[in-house]
């Protein structure tokens, strides 16, 4: 199929780079800013495929907010013996300090990148539940937009599903759980990876954009100061910034960045914070495993999403598969995210191999091993020729009284042939995604 | 059982003024396991808007913020308690013990803290408390107490390696041995009778309920002690919290004074 767009990338990606759609690296300790480079070949997934994944996503997002709200409340899952004590406890996303505090609406993941790939028979897997404060999503929307404007017709003539809808629903999903205030996009500040996102989304829901030192608190409510001086109570905050930096009082006494006191504000229940601290608990790549079987317990059904085959040498016999089968798997540091911490055992030198089954017995809950999963490839553009890359797909899934999944989604590449690592973090490029209306 | 009056006082003294001075206390003791707070009343000077809350341990929390410019920032807590009262009471924790049985980065055990327990030797089987008055014993024999050789980051494992530290190195370690044989155990931060400073000691549960160890004086907590608060590790127990704005060094002075009435 040629797309009368795919002529037009220079253009885009002009215009991108001109509206200052950047990501931000960290590379050998040091902050560079790059473009995110825009391939104009869509992700296209036809109407019936996206019933079935949106179908799958509502029920594993809903299935996660229960386990959180269980393991911060009642610990049913626990003491029923279905997810190990120790996976809880241990995990760095695990807060004490969110025991017992109920958000409002019960809700956890307001907002949620479950990232999934496609393998080469077509079947769908999720490969990460993202809830922390996942992010890409304002990527696609400018690619959108802008794409409309130097190849107008491409869009009708496709039946494509505007995306452009989701700024209405991060709004009422903010909204929702606003327990009475203003809105507030939370930013670290303008040297933050994601920062254009964060612009982005205030501009286009109509909250205002705030770091920290705009915020304060007082007899337990939140309050907005503008420039001259003025307050405005605040009622939910959309925070793009970690749990460990969001409060000093409570968590990282140096953080900076944070509102002191702002986690007693949440407790008291004067304020939504979105998504709701804590929540991390349950986008650990050791809890990942047991997600299929959240969806038995808190919902009583069969998954409809499965997760890439996954081993937790925690069990005897998982490990002992991992030995045998070590070459044709890679292994996850459950502790690290953005691409970090993951390693393919066939590209490990047999020195390499020796340490790290070593480090594997010892630490045998630190990891998750992973059957490496053959996903199909997606055409890119490069040097006027089409080549084939790996990509994957992060699906946003937004909680308001059910979850609600939007009709688009970040595909991500690697730009490198041979790597199937996507992250942006990594250097990698990104796609729109159509989702075709008939 | 023994009825306590107790006397807290903290001060914070800075070298230049400070203001906007956010500020979180954990320092009301709490009636709970064996004690009975019967009387207990607090002054934070300056005067500031003081709310009460309470964190997912049950601990008793005051915060506040101070605005106005202050070279002194001083906190005083007093009352009564009755220790060692013969029939636990319910206290706030709503965490199961069990959540306790795990290590924290400041009670990761390392090389020696592994040996220390090894020389203890194989004591499963043993009634849990027996077996933690023998880590006890050999917590108080690995450390020799000294003042400004460790800080609050201190972790147990080098604390260790040192030989040397305060109350709160002694509970981190023995905390440590605990947890490796998944003993649940909780750090606290409590008065003693004849301490001039605020203590810190190590809760176990034996099935039933929680009892105090003190390694630092290697004794079991019986009624001469008052708990203020306790966690996971020193970390979840810091008495004063604050952030202010200001170039100022700071310098803080507590002094208990718990006696028999």
């Amino acid at each position: 199929m040629e797309i009368e767009l795919t002529r037009r990338a220079e253009t885009v990606n002009e215009l991108l780079a001109r509206y200052g759609v950047k990501f931000g690296i960290y590379k050998n300790n040091e902050f560079k800013e790059q473009l995110f480079p825009f391939d104009t070949i869509p992700r296209i997934i036809k109407k019936e495929e996206f019933a079935y994944l949106e179908k799958g996503l509502k029920q594993r997002v809903m299935a996660l907010n229960c386990f959180i709200r269980d393991v911060y409340g009642d610990r049913k899952i626990i003491r029923d013996k279905v997810v190990p004590e120790e996976f809880v406890y241990i995990s760095s996303g695990y807060l004490a300090p969110c025991d017992g505090v109920v958000p409002p609406r019960g809700i956890y993941t307001h907002i949620a990148g479950i990232d999934l790939v496609q393998g080469k028979d077509g079947s769908w897997y999720v490969l990460e539940d993202n809830l922390r404060v996942p992010s890409g999503a304002s990527y696609p929307m400018i690619a959108r937009e802008i794409c409309r404007k130097s190849s107008p017709g491409t869009f009708e003539e496709y039946h494509v599903e505007d995306n452009r809808d989701y700024a209405k629903l991060l709004r009422w999903t903010m909204d929702y759980v606003n327990t009475g205030g203003h809105t507030v996009i939370l930013t670290p500040g303008r040297y933050n990876a994601a920062y254009f996102e964060h612009s982005y989304f205030a501009e286009k829901t109509g909250a205002h954009l705030a770091t920290g030192r705009e915020l304060t608190v007082e007899d337990d409510y939140l309050y907005f100061v503008d420039y001259s001086g003025r307050r405005e109570k605040v009622g939910a905050v959309y925070r793009r910034i970690s749990d460990e930096y969001l409060d000093p009082m409570t968590f990282n006494e140096e953080s900076v960045i944070g509102i002191p006191h702002i986690y007693d504000v949440y407790r008291k229940g004067h304020v939504a914070l979105l998504n709701a601290p804590g929540n991390g608990v349950a986008d650990d790549k050791g809890i990942y495993y047991f997600v299929p079987k959240m969806v038995r317990y808190y919902l009583g059904e069969e998954p409809i999403l499965q997760n890439a085959p996954t081993y937790l040498p925690y069990y005897e016999e998982d490990m002992q598969y991992v030995l045998e089968h070590f070459d044709d798997l890679v292994l996850k540091d459950v502790a690290e995210a953005g691409g970090y911490g993951v390693v393919f055992a066939n590209k490990m030198t047999a020195g390499q191999k020796e340490d790290f089954i070593a480090l594997l017995k010892r630490e045998p809950r630190r990891f998750i091993a992973q059957e490496v999963i053959d996903f199909k490839d997606i055409d890119i553009v490069e040097n006027a020729k089409r080549v084939p890359r790996k990509a994957d797909l992060r699906a946003f899934v937004l909680m308001v009284d059910e979850p609600v999944v939007w009709k688009s989604g970040l595909t991500r590449f690697s730009r490198n042939p041979d790597s199937f690592i996507v992250n942006s973090s990594q250097g990698g490029g990104f796609k729109d995604t159509w989702v075709l209306s008939q | 059982m023994k009825t306590l009056q107790f006397h807290y006082h903290m001060e914070i003294a800075f070298s230049e003024p400070v203001h906007s001075h956010v500020y979180t206390l954990k320092c009301l003791p709490v009636t709970g396991a064996a004690q009975r707070i019967e009387a207990c009343a607090y002054r934070i000077s300056p005067e500031s808007r003081v709310r009460e809350g309470m964190d997912s341990f049950g601990n008793r929390m005051l915060y506040g913020t101070v605005e106005e410019a202050h070279s002194l920032f001083t906190v005083d807590v007093s009352g009564t308690a009755v220790t060692d009262v013969p029939r636990p009471v319910p206290e706030g924790d709503r965490r199961e013990p069990s959540a306790y049985r795990y290590q924290t980065p400041l009670t990761r055990a390392g090389e020696r803290i592994r040996r220390l327990l090894a020389d203890c030797g194989g004591t499963a089987g043993m009634p849990v408390c027996d077996r933690v008055r023998g880590y006890m014993e050999a917590v108080h024999e690995s450390l020799r107490y000294e003042k400004g050789v460790t800080d609050i980051a201190t972790a147990a494992e080098d604390a260790l390696a040192l030989g040397r530290g305060v109350c709160q190195d002694y509970a981190h370690i023995l905390l440590s041995l605990c947890r490796e044989e998944r003993i649940p155990a909780r750090y606290v931060v409590g008065m003693l009778i004849g301490e001039g400073e605020s203590h810190a000691w190590v809760e176990v549960y034996d099935g039933e309920r929680w009892r105090g160890f003190d390694p630092t004086n290697n004794v079991a907590v019986e009624d001469a002690h008052i708990k203020i608060s306790h966690g996971r590790d020193y970390r979840d127990c810091s008495i004063n919290r604050g952030v202010f704005t200001g170039q100022a060094g700071q310098s803080q002075t507590i002094l208990v004074e718990v006696a028999e009435t």
